[in-house]
């Protein structure tokens, strides 16, 4: 890819970024309309400096850069970011920003992560890198454990509430404390799962170059954060909440043991 | 005896005989006046609810105070003592004290564990404090039975679980939202149930309650009690969705909200919880409607279930806070002992070492002029006398200061040394 494109693209995903505080205080709490207004202005500029890298690949190259898997992330990220814009201008679907701008941004990241910035300068950065990807991740694991717990207590409470078995159980807590619970621990997980995804995406590309992508860990990470996505958007838009969320919630917590066994335990176990 | 309490309660007397003898607020302080005339008196408290009159005096001297009171009680009141006589209790000492422990704690209240009877108790004795009518005995007692009522509570939990329809239902919105001040409430068809409920939910914060009721006046009067908004009875189907809780109680032979309403309205709603109180015969809500997810729906028969089960649970640990009644009985009674156990050993001390001193005076004119180390050894051998002869009984005071029948082994030790003042 072009290197003037590269530039420009990676400036597009510093303004997507912004969008993830958007998510997260939407997610946490009510929306806050000031930093939609911001995360949107930040969007729109994201998708015009997205454009000029598009456009600056195009003219290198003399074809629409569309050769490679990260090349197409990227294309594909746009294409997402205009369609939405499209709808936002045209009907008004704020909540669907919830989805577009982490998917997007992480799209963007991914076809930006195709060319490299160079090999590690030092071995502690390195070090320190995976550290942080590390702590991220074990955060992010430990806020969704937090979820899948009150979910499976939410599940026996509203089983004791539905079938009018209550005598004797008012040391659990409400139901309505146990989804406020549930919704903000899932928030927090997601946002650091997310970083965690980022760190480590950048990690990888870093230390194994374009071939990155194609390590079955990396897409599995992908695949259960695009799940993660999808359940915290039904969440916020289409309100999945009680029951069908705490199911939604521990499958999720399932997936993420896999990927988890895929990065450590597993890995050692079959490469013997 | 020290201790009497005088009284009636809604097991010994019915209410015709209970609101002769009440007294209220304002004849309180002329009534504690008037018990303060009997020389024999020394303390008074008056308590008067609507399920007991009680009144507890302490005495001076070992004087019987039970004819007095039981006059005092007839001629303030104006009723022949013939006519209360056959359903007053007359409890002293011991048994005054567990029964004073027991109606703090609730445990004689007609619905077990109910919270006022503190409440009621503690004014009657700020009642009588403000007056001047106790101080120390009675006060001690009673400081201890608030604090032995706080322990009854905390340790069994007694008053936790809801034993009427009305608050079984409070209990239930609490355990699906948590908190009720931001949650809406609606009375469909106001029925005197339903208005119990309600205002049960607005005392739990639940300020926001709209009314609907085919009859407008009725709707009227009912929304004007909680400060409540009226929505017209034909249209109240399309708010359904803006409510968290929905009481209804109509007289409709069918039912009002079916299970595709809900349907709708959950789906409005985003699955937000809804609280659904039907308590009316013939039902109004469909009961399929419990089936769909975050409907929560109770009919008359389920909260008499939930009730029931409660009650039970009031009666295993009313259990328990009488095992704790007694145990602190117990020490309250050791306790008072050894109020009373320390002035005699003191007096019995003080006793001995005049003995001492006199005959010591006595004998020394007759022995001479004596060495110091002589005065010392007369001194040492008298001290250790009395002290020798003090051990036996002094010990004993103290063991039987912790036993049930210690009173009388005090009462024998202080004639035997002529303690008596």
């Amino acid at each position: 890819m072009h290197e003037m494109s590269i530039l420009w693209l990676r400036v597009a995903v510093v303004l997507y970024s912004l969008g993830l505080l958007h998510v997260l205080l939407t997610v946490i709490h009510r929306k806050r309309e000031r930093v939609f207004r911001v995360a949107m202005a930040a969007f729109y500029s994201g998708v015009v400096v997205h454009i000029v890298s598009i456009v600056e690949a195009t003219v290198a190259t003399a074809h629409v850069p569309a050769n490679n898997f990260f090349e197409s992330a990227s294309l594909c990220a746009l294409l997402i970011a205009v369609l939405f814009l499209f709808l936002y201008w045209r009907y008004g679907y704020e909540s669907l920003a919830v989805f577009i701008f982490p998917l997007v941004f992480v799209l963007a990241l991914v076809g930006e992560l195709g060319s490299p910035v160079g090999p590690w300068t030092d071995a502690r950065v390195r070090g320190a890198w995976l550290a942080v990807h590390i702590v991220l991740v074990l955060i992010g694991y430990a806020a969704l454990l937090v979820t899948a717990a009150t979910s499976i207590v939410y599940l026996i409470r509203e089983r004791q509430l539905k079938t009018k078995k209550t005598a004797g159980l008012s040391n659990l807590p409400p139901l309505g404390t146990l989804d406020m619970l549930m919704s903000r621990a899932l928030a927090i997980g997601f946002v650091f799962i997310t970083l965690a995804v980022v760190a480590g995406s950048i990690w990888a590309s870093i230390d194994v170059g374009p071939g990155w992508i194609r390590n079955p860990r990396i897409i599995i990470s992908l695949v259960t954060w695009g799940l993660y996505l999808v359940i915290v958007f039904f969440r916020v838009t289409a309100g999945w909440r009680g029951r069908k969320a705490a199911i939604m919630v521990i499958a999720l917590v399932g997936c993420f043991a896999i990927t988890w066994a895929a990065h450590t335990g597993l890995r050692n176990l079959l490469s013997r | 005896m020290k201790l009497l309490i005088t009284g009636v309660n809604h097991k010994t007397a019915p209410v015709e005989v209970r609101e002769k003898l009440a007294f209220d607020d304002r004849s309180l302080p002329a009534a504690l006046e008037q018990l303060r005339a009997s020389s024999g008196i020394a303390e008074s408290v008056i308590l008067s609810t609507c399920n007991r009159v009680e009144i507890a005096v302490t005495t001076r001297n070992g004087y019987d105070p039970q004819a007095d009171v039981d006059r005092f009680l007839s001629e303030s009141r104006s009723v022949p003592l013939g006519d209360i006589a056959p359903h007053l209790y007359h409890l002293a000492d011991e048994a005054a004290i567990h029964h004073l422990f027991r109606v703090a704690a609730s445990l004689d209240s007609m619905v077990v564990g109910e919270p006022q009877i503190l409440g009621q108790l503690k004014a009657a004795y700020a009642a009588a404090k403000a007056h001047g009518s106790v101080a120390g005995f009675l006060e001690v007692v009673l400081t201890r039975a608030f604090s032995v009522a706080k322990r009854v509570r905390s340790e069994t939990g007694i008053g936790e679980s809801a034993v009427s329809v009305s608050y079984a239902a409070v209990e239930l919105a609490r355990e699906i939202f948590g908190s009720l001040s931001d949650k809406r409430v609606m009375i469909v068809g106001a029925g005197k149930m339903s208005e119990l409920a309600a205002q049960h939910l607005h005392r739990s914060g639940a300020t926001r309650i709209f009314v609907t009721n085919r009859t407008r006046d009725r709707a009227r009067e009912m929304a004007d009690l909680f400060q409540g908004t009226i929505v017209e009875y034909d249209r109240f189907l399309a708010v359904l969705p803006e409510m968290d809780i929905v009481i209804t109680s109509s007289g409709a032979p069918f039912y009002i909200i079916q299970k595709t309403h809900m349907r709708r309205v959950i789906e409005v709603r985003k699955n937000r919880p809804v609280f659904l109180i039907d308590i009316s015969v013939p039902r109004n809500i469909e009961p399929s409607v419990n089936e769909i997810d975050n409907v929560f729906l109770y009919d008359i028969d389920d909260l008499e279930r939930v009730v029931e089960a409660n009650v039970g649970e009031r009666k295993k640990r009313a259990e328990h806070a009488e095992e704790i009644i007694e145990a602190e009985v117990d020490r309250m009674i050791a306790r008072l002992k050894a109020r009373e156990v320390a002035p005699t050993i003191v007096s019995l001390q003080e006793q001995l070492e005049q003995m001492r001193r006199a005959e010591v005076a006595r004998l020394r004119g007759k022995l001479g002029t004596l060495t110091p180390e002589q005065e010392e050894a007369i001194e040492a051998l008298t001290r250790g006398l009395i002290a020798k002869i003090a051990h036996g009984p002094i010990s004993e005071l103290r063991r039987q200061a912790a036993e049930p029948e210690g009173v009388q082994v005090i009462e024998s030790i202080r004639k035997l040394f002529r303690l008596e003042s």
